[in-house]
């Protein structure tokens, strides 16, 4: 099998898990979507133009509640800023790539798609500094390693972060439709919601196995509860700048702590 | 709204969103990223899925809601548990899942 094929189908199967979480959200948003009275060909096409599930129920939410368009564009609009930070830490790792590349790639850079992404990036930017020793910085810096000539390793990640984002979006259309087909159908007492929030958690547990991951990771989640009353999802972009500076803070007490041990010895 | 304002609206967002999406890897592409923002960078992930459990679990309608008398709480500390042991993403949501239903019919 082509080196490329194979990259993009690992994507793909890693990807696959999450799709029991994805599912029943894609659903949500087509079934709240015609609750608030949006045609059936416009809530399936907001999936394909926004295409982020947290944008499209907190539109569809204040549509229900009959919030004008100025308000519901600038809180769905704040809650999408942490795409910048998700933008930031993939632009070294696609930085090589064609522009049409980056453009697919941000198009498909969703929550989801991107902690499976970001998980398969850093691993490997450590696996390749530990097979080559000797090998300077710049060969193997992140997104280099490809285009470098005689490079160990041809970097085909972006084809794995391309399968990720594909099964993403294609989920995602299919559950909006089911959504809207056969959302009157499902009784209203059933919790499928609640799949949404454990994907979150699943995902969570597979990023906090550092130190400094799981302070920014607690103070995050104390933030968001702190911050909750700030108008237009302010306090999630809040919480999550909170949670980075711990995460930098606890990175350099680690050092200092570190240092002075070494120092004593 | 009108179809039309409510269209607008949803294009509107759309495209905000994707400026965000592409904003570091298509617009400033060139820049090389400051040490310091990269090493921040590394907690980006865990950050804002810790805040979005958080706003997922405890905040309804903008309140915070700590609920533990709500079998949610208990169902997503079982299968935040099971995530932890397991680290299989499947078994998570299954066990979550089950563990909803299951506490909701004793509680």
């Amino acid at each position: 099998m082509h080196p490329k094929l194979v990259e993009f189908l690992a994507g793909c199967r890693d990807e696959a898990p999450l799709q029991l979480g994805v599912l029943p959200f894609g659903m949500i948003c087509g079934i709240a979507s015609l609750a608030a009275g949006m045609p059936a060909w416009l809530a399936q096409l907001a999936s394909a133009i926004v295409f982020s599930g947290a944008a499209q129920l907190v539109i569809v939410q204040m549509l229900a509640v009959g919030s004008g368009a100025a308000p519901i564009g600038l809180t769905a609009g704040l809650l999408g800023v942490r795409h910048v930070l998700y933008s930031v830490s993939l632009a070294d790792y696609v930085r090589h790539l064609p522009r049409r590349w980056r453009l697919l790639l941000a198009y498909l850079l969703t929550d989801e798609a991107y902690a499976i992404a970001i998980l398969r990036y850093q691993a490997q930017t450590a696996a390749v500094h530990q097979s080559v020793p000797g090998t300077p910085p710049g060969n193997t810096a992140p997104g280099a390693t490809g285009d470098a000539e005689g490079s160990p390793v041809r970097d085909l990640r972006h084809w794995y972060f391309f399968g990720c984002g594909l099964t993403l979006w294609l989920t995602w259309q299919v559950s909006t439709a089911i959504g809207i087909v056969f959302g009157a159908t499902i009784p209203a007492d059933w919790d499928i919601d609640f799949a949404v929030p454990l994907t979150f958690i699943a995902l969570l547990t597979l990023l906090i196995r550092e130190r400094a991951n799981q302070a920014a990771a607690a103070v995050a989640a104390l933030g968001a509860l702190l911050l909750a009353a700030l108008p237009y999802n302010l306090g999630l972009v809040g919480a999550i700048i909170l949670g980075l500076m711990a995460g930098a803070l606890s990175t350099r007490l680690a050092r200092r702590t570190r240092l002075a041990r070494e120092a004593s010895q | 709204m009108s179809t039309v304002s409510l269209l607008l609206l949803l294009v509107g967002v759309g495209a905000v969103t994707f400026l965000y999406r592409y904003s570091m890897i298509g617009l400033f592409a060139s820049r090389k990223l400051p040490d310091s923002v990269r090493a921040l960078c590394r907690h980006i992930a865990p950050a804002s899925f810790a805040a979005l459990c958080a706003s997922a679990l405890f905040i309804q309608h903008g309140e915070v809601t700590l609920g533990f008398d709500s079998p949610r709480t208990w169902a997503a500390l079982i299968a935040a548990l099971v995530a932890w042991h397991t680290r299989n993403v499947i078994a998570t949501i299954i066990t979550g899942m089950l563990a909803l239903t299951l506490l909701k019919l004793i509680l």
